[in-house]
Protein backbone atom coordinates (compact mmCIF):
# COMPACT_ATOMS: atom_id res chain seq x y z
CA UNK A 1 0.00 0.00 0.00
CA UNK A 2 1.05 2.85 -0.59
CA UNK A 3 1.64 5.76 2.14
CA UNK A 4 -0.48 8.40 2.53
CA UNK A 5 1.25 11.71 1.35
CA UNK A 6 0.11 14.71 2.68
CA UNK A 7 -0.53 18.03 1.35
CA UNK A 8 0.60 20.51 3.52
CA UNK A 9 -0.14 24.37 2.93
CA UNK A 10 1.85 26.96 4.69
CA UNK A 11 1.47 30.24 5.15
CA UNK A 12 4.63 32.05 5.59
CA UNK A 13 4.60 35.85 6.73
CA UNK A 14 7.36 38.03 4.49
CA UNK A 15 9.59 39.09 7.16
CA UNK A 16 10.41 36.20 8.99
CA UNK A 17 8.99 32.94 8.72
CA UNK A 18 9.67 33.12 4.52
CA UNK A 19 13.08 34.11 5.44
CA UNK A 20 13.19 31.13 8.08
CA UNK A 21 12.33 28.99 5.58
CA UNK A 22 14.83 30.42 2.89
CA UNK A 23 17.37 29.85 5.45
CA UNK A 24 16.52 26.28 6.36
CA UNK A 25 16.71 26.03 2.23
CA UNK A 26 20.28 27.50 1.65
CA UNK A 27 21.55 25.93 4.98
CA UNK A 28 20.56 22.53 3.37
CA UNK A 29 18.43 21.79 5.91
CA UNK A 30 15.97 18.80 5.11
CA UNK A 31 12.28 18.84 5.62
CA UNK A 32 9.54 16.75 4.00
CA UNK A 33 8.44 17.95 0.40
CA UNK A 34 4.78 18.30 1.33
CA UNK A 35 4.76 21.56 2.67
CA UNK A 36 4.10 23.90 -0.05
CA UNK A 37 4.41 27.86 1.20
CA UNK A 38 2.42 30.79 0.43
CA UNK A 39 3.83 34.19 0.89
CA UNK A 40 1.75 36.66 3.27
CA UNK A 41 3.05 40.04 4.00
CA UNK A 42 2.25 39.81 7.42
CA UNK A 43 0.61 36.74 9.51
CA UNK A 44 -1.88 39.03 10.29
CA UNK A 45 -3.29 38.92 6.77
CA UNK A 46 -4.30 35.02 7.03
CA UNK A 47 -7.84 35.46 7.16
CA UNK A 48 -9.78 32.50 8.85
CA UNK A 49 -11.55 31.96 4.93
CA UNK A 50 -7.71 30.82 4.07
CA UNK A 51 -7.62 28.45 6.16
CA UNK A 52 -11.17 26.55 5.35
CA UNK A 53 -10.65 27.23 1.85
CA UNK A 54 -7.40 25.71 1.68
CA UNK A 55 -8.87 22.59 3.57
CA UNK A 56 -11.87 22.07 1.70
CA UNK A 57 -9.77 22.61 -1.80
CA UNK A 58 -7.62 19.51 -0.31
CA UNK A 59 -5.13 20.43 1.86
CA UNK A 60 -4.62 18.11 4.93
CA UNK A 61 -3.58 20.13 7.10
CA UNK A 62 -2.43 24.23 7.47
CA UNK A 63 0.55 25.92 9.14
CA UNK A 64 0.42 29.40 9.58
CA UNK A 65 3.84 30.80 10.74
CA UNK A 66 4.44 34.44 11.97
CA UNK A 67 7.37 36.26 13.70
CA UNK A 68 7.55 35.61 17.33
CA UNK A 69 5.37 38.09 19.15
CA UNK A 70 6.61 41.43 19.20
CA UNK A 71 9.04 41.18 16.54
CA UNK A 72 6.10 41.46 14.03
CA UNK A 73 6.52 44.07 11.27
CA UNK A 74 3.35 45.64 11.35
CA UNK A 75 4.23 45.97 15.53
CA UNK A 76 0.43 43.84 16.66
CA UNK A 77 -0.34 41.96 13.32
CA UNK A 78 0.42 38.80 14.69
CA UNK A 79 -1.41 39.44 18.34
CA UNK A 80 -4.33 39.11 15.94
CA UNK A 81 -3.22 35.83 14.34
CA UNK A 82 -2.93 34.33 17.50
CA UNK A 83 -6.44 35.39 18.73
CA UNK A 84 -8.30 34.59 15.61
CA UNK A 85 -6.44 30.88 15.50
CA UNK A 86 -7.00 30.11 18.71
CA UNK A 87 -10.85 30.91 17.65
CA UNK A 88 -10.73 29.05 14.61
CA UNK A 89 -9.44 25.99 15.94
CA UNK A 90 -11.99 25.75 18.14
CA UNK A 91 -14.48 26.39 15.56
CA UNK A 92 -13.13 23.83 13.64
CA UNK A 93 -13.42 21.07 15.93
CA UNK A 94 -17.07 22.35 16.64
CA UNK A 95 -17.71 21.69 12.97
CA UNK A 96 -16.35 18.14 12.96
CA UNK A 97 -12.47 18.71 11.51
CA UNK A 98 -9.99 18.21 13.42
CA UNK A 99 -8.39 20.73 15.58
CA UNK A 100 -4.69 20.13 14.73
CA UNK A 101 -4.93 20.31 11.42
CA UNK A 102 -4.25 24.02 11.81
CA UNK A 103 -1.37 25.21 13.64
CA UNK A 104 0.36 28.53 14.37
CA UNK A 105 3.95 28.95 15.17
CA UNK A 106 6.53 31.48 15.27
CA UNK A 107 9.77 31.39 13.14
CA UNK A 108 11.87 33.88 12.83
CA UNK A 109 14.48 34.66 10.26
CA UNK A 110 16.84 32.87 11.79
CA UNK A 111 15.38 30.06 12.65
CA UNK A 112 15.75 27.34 9.26
CA UNK A 113 15.99 24.03 11.54
CA UNK A 114 12.99 25.38 13.82
CA UNK A 115 10.98 25.56 10.53
CA UNK A 116 12.61 22.28 9.41
CA UNK A 117 11.67 20.66 12.79
CA UNK A 118 7.45 22.54 12.67
CA UNK A 119 7.37 21.21 9.25
CA UNK A 120 8.72 17.28 10.04
CA UNK A 121 6.52 16.95 13.21
CA UNK A 122 3.38 18.79 11.67
CA UNK A 123 3.65 16.46 8.76
CA UNK A 124 3.51 13.37 10.36
CA UNK A 125 1.34 14.29 12.80
CA UNK A 126 -1.30 14.65 9.21
CA UNK A 127 0.58 11.50 8.63
CA UNK A 128 -1.44 9.77 11.41
CA UNK A 129 -4.44 11.67 10.74
CA UNK A 130 -5.00 10.62 7.59
CA UNK A 131 -6.60 12.37 5.01
CA UNK A 132 -8.69 15.56 5.27
CA UNK A 133 -12.71 14.29 5.30
CA UNK A 134 -13.81 18.10 4.44
CA UNK A 135 -12.14 17.83 0.73
CA UNK A 136 -14.42 14.74 -0.13
CA UNK A 137 -17.10 16.84 0.82
CA UNK A 138 -16.58 19.72 -1.30
CA UNK A 139 -15.69 17.99 -4.01
CA UNK A 140 -19.09 15.94 -4.31
CA UNK A 141 -20.17 19.85 -4.27
CA UNK A 142 -21.46 21.01 -7.47
CA UNK A 143 -19.98 24.67 -7.34
CA UNK A 144 -16.90 23.05 -6.91
CA UNK A 145 -17.55 20.01 -9.93
CA UNK A 146 -18.75 22.81 -11.88
CA UNK A 147 -15.60 24.17 -11.93
CA UNK A 148 -13.62 21.18 -12.57
CA UNK A 149 -15.40 20.60 -15.49
CA UNK A 150 -14.16 24.19 -17.14
CA UNK B 1 -46.89 45.30 30.06
CA UNK B 2 -46.98 47.02 26.79
CA UNK B 3 -49.73 49.23 29.13
CA UNK B 4 -46.83 50.77 31.51
CA UNK B 5 -44.29 50.59 28.72
CA UNK B 6 -46.88 53.30 26.68
CA UNK B 7 -47.27 55.19 29.82
CA UNK B 8 -43.37 55.32 30.73
CA UNK B 9 -43.06 56.30 26.83
CA UNK B 10 -45.52 59.20 27.49
CA UNK B 11 -43.67 60.30 30.97
CA UNK B 12 -40.55 60.06 28.66
CA UNK B 13 -41.72 62.18 25.84
CA UNK B 14 -43.74 64.89 28.06
CA UNK B 15 -40.90 65.43 30.71
CA UNK B 16 -38.49 65.79 27.68
CA UNK B 17 -36.03 63.50 28.52
CA UNK B 18 -36.24 62.09 25.08
CA UNK B 19 -37.10 63.99 21.69
CA UNK B 20 -38.68 60.72 19.84
CA UNK B 21 -38.76 56.68 21.49
CA UNK B 22 -37.59 54.23 18.73
CA UNK B 23 -40.40 51.25 19.23
CA UNK B 24 -42.18 48.51 16.95
CA UNK B 25 -45.76 50.19 16.08
CA UNK B 26 -49.03 48.18 14.85
CA UNK B 27 -50.78 49.05 11.85
CA UNK B 28 -53.00 47.22 9.77
CA UNK B 29 -52.24 44.23 11.72
CA UNK B 30 -48.49 44.23 11.00
CA UNK B 31 -45.52 45.45 13.07
CA UNK B 32 -42.52 47.61 12.38
CA UNK B 33 -40.11 49.47 13.81
CA UNK B 34 -41.15 53.17 14.34
CA UNK B 35 -39.92 56.51 15.96
CA UNK B 36 -42.76 57.85 18.12
CA UNK B 37 -42.26 61.57 18.86
CA UNK B 38 -46.21 62.30 19.10
CA UNK B 39 -47.91 61.58 22.31
CA UNK B 40 -51.28 60.41 20.97
CA UNK B 41 -50.04 57.76 18.74
CA UNK B 42 -48.67 55.81 21.66
CA UNK B 43 -51.57 53.54 21.51
CA UNK B 44 -49.95 51.59 18.96
CA UNK B 45 -46.94 50.88 20.38
CA UNK B 46 -46.44 47.12 20.63
CA UNK B 47 -43.89 44.76 21.70
CA UNK B 48 -43.45 41.24 20.12
CA UNK B 49 -40.74 38.26 20.43
CA UNK B 50 -41.86 36.95 17.02
CA UNK B 51 -40.54 40.57 15.73
CA UNK B 52 -37.88 42.46 17.71
CA UNK B 53 -36.86 46.25 16.67
CA UNK B 54 -34.53 45.04 13.77
CA UNK B 55 -31.47 46.60 13.74
CA UNK B 56 -30.47 46.72 10.30
CA UNK B 57 -32.44 47.17 7.12
CA UNK B 58 -31.69 45.75 3.58
CA UNK B 59 -30.69 45.96 1.43
CA UNK B 60 -29.61 49.33 1.46
CA UNK B 61 -27.56 47.66 4.60
CA UNK B 62 -28.31 50.12 6.72
CA UNK B 63 -28.80 50.02 10.88
CA UNK B 64 -32.10 51.60 11.00
CA UNK B 65 -30.92 53.71 14.51
CA UNK B 66 -27.03 54.94 13.54
CA UNK B 67 -28.82 56.33 10.16
CA UNK B 68 -31.28 58.25 12.20
CA UNK B 69 -28.37 59.17 14.34
CA UNK B 70 -26.72 60.43 11.39
CA UNK B 71 -29.17 62.31 9.90
CA UNK B 72 -30.01 63.87 13.40
CA UNK B 73 -27.34 64.18 15.59
CA UNK B 74 -28.43 65.76 18.49
CA UNK B 75 -31.97 64.05 18.69
CA UNK B 76 -31.98 62.05 21.74
CA UNK B 77 -34.04 58.73 21.40
CA UNK B 78 -35.69 56.06 23.53
CA UNK B 79 -35.58 52.53 22.79
CA UNK B 80 -37.67 50.14 24.43
CA UNK B 81 -35.13 46.78 24.64
CA UNK B 82 -35.28 43.65 25.51
CA UNK B 83 -32.12 41.87 27.11
CA UNK B 84 -30.57 41.14 23.58
CA UNK B 85 -31.91 44.29 22.04
CA UNK B 86 -29.74 45.88 24.50
CA UNK B 87 -26.27 43.77 24.40
CA UNK B 88 -26.81 44.77 20.69
CA UNK B 89 -26.90 48.38 21.21
CA UNK B 90 -23.91 47.70 23.40
CA UNK B 91 -21.85 46.10 20.99
CA UNK B 92 -22.97 48.19 17.78
CA UNK B 93 -22.04 50.82 20.12
CA UNK B 94 -18.60 49.34 21.12
CA UNK B 95 -17.85 49.32 17.44
CA UNK B 96 -18.94 52.84 16.45
CA UNK B 97 -22.07 51.91 14.63
CA UNK B 98 -24.38 54.26 17.02
CA UNK B 99 -23.78 56.72 19.56
CA UNK B 100 -25.01 55.41 23.09
CA UNK B 101 -24.69 58.81 24.38
CA UNK B 102 -27.65 59.92 22.81
CA UNK B 103 -29.95 57.01 23.85
CA UNK B 104 -31.77 56.10 26.70
CA UNK B 105 -32.50 52.46 26.88
CA UNK B 106 -36.00 51.60 28.19
CA UNK B 107 -35.10 48.18 29.50
CA UNK B 108 -37.99 45.26 29.62
CA UNK B 109 -37.74 42.50 30.88
CA UNK B 110 -39.05 38.90 29.17
CA UNK B 111 -41.36 36.34 30.37
CA UNK B 112 -40.35 32.90 31.36
CA UNK B 113 -42.40 31.56 28.44
CA UNK B 114 -40.06 33.80 26.51
CA UNK B 115 -37.06 33.17 27.72
CA UNK B 116 -38.09 29.42 27.20
CA UNK B 117 -39.29 30.13 23.68
CA UNK B 118 -35.63 31.87 22.73
CA UNK B 119 -33.44 29.48 25.02
CA UNK B 120 -32.23 32.50 26.17
CA UNK B 121 -29.90 32.30 28.93
CA UNK B 122 -30.21 36.09 29.95
CA UNK B 123 -33.79 37.29 29.67
CA UNK B 124 -33.29 40.83 31.03
CA UNK B 125 -31.40 43.92 30.67
CA UNK B 126 -29.10 45.56 32.55
CA UNK B 127 -30.65 48.80 32.61
CA UNK B 128 -33.72 46.79 34.05
CA UNK B 129 -36.92 49.53 34.26
CA UNK B 130 -39.96 47.40 33.67
CA UNK B 131 -40.72 44.02 34.28
CA UNK B 132 -39.59 41.61 36.48
CA UNK B 133 -36.49 39.12 36.04
CA UNK B 134 -36.69 35.44 35.30
CA UNK B 135 -34.29 32.70 35.24
CA UNK B 136 -31.98 32.15 32.49
CA UNK B 137 -32.41 29.03 30.25
CA UNK B 138 -28.84 27.46 30.57
CA UNK B 139 -29.19 24.25 29.15
CA UNK B 140 -29.43 23.95 25.07
CA UNK B 141 -29.89 19.92 24.03
CA UNK B 142 -28.55 21.01 20.67
CA UNK B 143 -25.58 22.17 22.31
CA UNK B 144 -25.19 18.88 24.55
CA UNK B 145 -26.12 16.91 20.99
CA UNK B 146 -23.15 18.12 19.28
CA UNK B 147 -20.41 17.59 22.39
CA UNK B 148 -21.67 14.13 22.38
CA UNK B 149 -21.27 13.39 19.04
CA UNK B 150 -17.43 12.48 17.88
CA UNK B 151 -15.40 14.84 15.77
CA UNK B 152 -16.68 12.71 12.49
CA UNK B 153 -20.20 12.32 13.44
CA UNK B 154 -20.40 16.26 13.96
CA UNK B 155 -18.90 16.62 10.22
CA UNK B 156 -21.98 14.52 8.72
CA UNK B 157 -24.02 16.53 11.04
CA UNK B 158 -23.33 19.61 9.63
CA UNK B 159 -23.02 18.26 6.35
CA UNK B 160 -26.63 17.42 6.23
CA UNK B 161 -27.45 20.64 8.48
CA UNK B 162 -25.05 23.25 6.05
CA UNK B 163 -26.70 21.34 2.57
CA UNK B 164 -30.38 22.29 3.62
CA UNK B 165 -29.12 26.30 2.96
CA UNK B 166 -31.25 27.96 0.35
CA UNK B 167 -29.33 30.82 0.97
CA UNK B 168 -31.96 33.27 1.36
CA UNK B 169 -29.40 35.20 3.65
CA UNK B 170 -31.73 35.29 6.27
CA UNK B 171 -29.52 34.36 8.69
CA UNK B 172 -27.17 37.40 7.61
CA UNK B 173 -29.93 40.08 7.63
CA UNK B 174 -31.57 39.44 10.60
CA UNK B 175 -28.45 39.69 12.58
CA UNK B 176 -27.83 42.75 14.76
CA UNK B 177 -24.24 42.86 14.39
CA UNK B 178 -24.04 42.04 10.51
CA UNK B 179 -23.69 45.18 9.22
CA UNK B 180 -20.78 45.25 6.79
CA UNK B 181 -21.58 46.74 3.35
CA UNK B 182 -19.72 44.60 1.61
CA UNK B 183 -20.57 41.01 2.75
CA UNK B 184 -18.11 38.58 1.81
CA UNK B 185 -20.71 35.85 1.75
CA UNK B 186 -22.06 37.32 -1.90
CA UNK B 187 -18.94 38.09 -3.00
CA UNK B 188 -18.03 35.18 -4.88
CA UNK B 189 -14.34 35.20 -4.03
CA UNK B 190 -14.58 32.10 -1.30
CA UNK B 191 -18.34 30.73 -2.05
CA UNK B 192 -19.41 31.39 -5.58
CA UNK B 193 -22.57 32.77 -5.68
CA UNK B 194 -25.88 31.46 -7.57
CA UNK B 195 -25.38 28.08 -6.72
CA UNK B 196 -27.12 25.88 -4.27
CA UNK B 197 -26.08 24.77 -2.04
CA UNK B 198 -23.50 26.58 -1.09
CA UNK B 199 -20.36 25.70 -0.48
CA UNK B 200 -19.65 23.45 2.55
CA UNK B 201 -19.09 25.04 5.22
CA UNK B 202 -17.39 27.99 3.73
CA UNK B 203 -20.62 30.19 2.79
CA UNK B 204 -22.28 29.96 6.78
CA UNK B 205 -18.33 29.45 7.99
CA UNK B 206 -17.70 33.04 6.76
CA UNK B 207 -20.33 33.96 9.43
CA UNK B 208 -19.64 31.93 12.16
CA UNK B 209 -16.05 33.01 12.20
CA UNK B 210 -16.89 37.07 11.22
CA UNK B 211 -19.40 37.10 14.45
CA UNK B 212 -17.91 35.00 16.52
CA UNK B 213 -17.15 36.98 19.49
CA UNK B 214 -19.38 39.63 18.92
CA UNK B 215 -22.47 37.43 19.13
CA UNK B 216 -24.90 38.81 21.52
CA UNK B 217 -27.33 35.49 21.42
CA UNK B 218 -30.32 36.53 20.46
CA UNK B 219 -31.22 34.17 18.35
CA UNK B 220 -32.62 35.95 15.71
CA UNK B 221 -30.40 34.00 12.60
CA UNK B 222 -31.97 30.54 13.73
CA UNK B 223 -35.33 31.80 14.32
CA UNK B 224 -35.08 33.02 10.27
CA UNK B 225 -33.95 30.32 9.12
CA UNK B 226 -36.66 28.85 6.73
CA UNK B 227 -34.64 25.35 6.84
CA UNK B 228 -34.18 25.06 10.88
CA UNK B 229 -30.54 25.02 10.89
CA UNK B 230 -29.05 25.11 14.33
CA UNK B 231 -26.86 28.23 13.70
CA UNK B 232 -26.99 29.14 17.27
CA UNK B 233 -25.65 26.20 18.70
CA UNK B 234 -22.08 27.06 17.13
CA UNK B 235 -22.42 30.48 18.42
CA UNK B 236 -23.39 29.56 22.47
CA UNK B 237 -20.56 27.23 21.43
CA UNK B 238 -17.76 30.16 20.68
CA UNK B 239 -18.82 32.62 23.28
CA UNK B 240 -18.44 30.00 25.62
CA UNK B 241 -14.66 29.47 24.15
CA UNK B 242 -14.18 32.96 23.84
CA UNK B 243 -15.56 33.55 27.78
CA UNK B 244 -13.12 30.90 28.76
CA UNK B 245 -10.07 32.61 26.38
CA UNK B 246 -10.43 36.26 26.98
CA UNK B 247 -13.03 36.82 30.10
CA UNK B 248 -14.84 38.74 27.62
CA UNK B 249 -19.14 38.24 26.80
CA UNK B 250 -20.33 40.42 23.93
CA UNK B 251 -23.09 43.46 24.61
CA UNK B 252 -21.98 43.23 28.31
CA UNK B 253 -20.03 46.05 29.17
CA UNK B 254 -19.66 49.01 27.38
CA UNK B 255 -16.10 49.60 28.33
CA UNK B 256 -14.37 46.68 27.67
CA UNK B 257 -13.07 46.42 23.82
CA UNK B 258 -13.77 43.14 21.67
CA UNK B 259 -10.83 40.16 22.25
CA UNK B 260 -10.37 40.53 18.13
CA UNK B 261 -9.87 44.01 18.06
CA UNK B 262 -7.32 44.82 20.96
CA UNK B 263 -3.94 43.28 20.73
CA UNK B 264 -2.16 40.76 23.50
CA UNK B 265 -1.09 43.10 25.66
CA UNK B 266 -4.70 45.03 26.28
CA UNK B 267 -6.66 41.66 26.30
CA UNK B 268 -4.48 38.81 26.91
CA UNK B 269 -5.63 35.39 25.89
CA UNK B 270 -4.93 32.55 28.50
CA UNK B 271 -1.93 30.92 27.55
CA UNK B 272 -2.72 27.05 28.65
CA UNK B 273 -6.17 27.81 26.60
CA UNK B 274 -4.50 28.35 23.41
CA UNK B 275 -3.56 25.30 22.08
CA UNK B 276 -0.75 25.29 19.29
CA UNK B 277 0.83 28.24 20.45
S1 LIG C 1 -27.55 34.92 17.73
FE1 LIG C 1 -27.42 35.00 15.47
S2 LIG C 1 -28.54 36.87 14.92
FE2 LIG C 1 -28.07 37.05 17.11
S3 LIG C 1 -26.10 38.17 17.21
FE3 LIG C 1 -25.61 35.97 17.21
S4 LIG C 1 -25.25 35.49 15.05
FE4 LIG C 1 -26.36 37.44 15.09
S1 LIG D 1 -31.25 31.61 7.08
FE1 LIG D 1 -30.82 29.39 6.84
S2 LIG D 1 -31.26 28.95 4.66
FE2 LIG D 1 -31.10 31.20 4.85
S3 LIG D 1 -28.95 31.63 4.34
FE3 LIG D 1 -29.06 31.43 6.60
S4 LIG D 1 -28.60 29.26 6.98
FE4 LIG D 1 -29.08 29.43 4.79
S1 LIG E 1 5.20 40.50 9.78
FE1 LIG E 1 5.62 38.51 10.51
S2 LIG E 1 3.83 38.16 11.70
FE2 LIG E 1 3.48 40.22 11.07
Amino acid sequence: MVEFEPKILAFCCNWCSYRGADLAGISRIKYPPNVRIIRVMCSGRVEPEFVVKALSSGADGVLVLGCHIGDCHYIYGNHRTAKRMAILQRLLGYLGIEPSRLRLEWVSAAEGSRFSKIVTEFTSEIKRLGPNPLKNITLQNPTILRDEKR
Amino acid sequence: MIGNIRDLARKWLEDKEVDAIFALREQNGYLAPYLFTNVDKLGSMEISTQYRLSYTCRPSKENILSLMQRKEPSTRIGIVARGCEERALIELAKRSQIDLGKTKIMGIACTQEEAIECKCERPYPDNLVLGQKVEGVSQDENVDALLNKSITERLAFWRYQFSKCIKCYGCRNACPMCFCKDCKMEQGVFTETGWLPPEIPMFLFIRFSHISERCIWCGECEKACPVDIPLLTLFKLLRRDIKDLFDYEAGMDMTQEAPLLTTLDEMPMKEELASGI
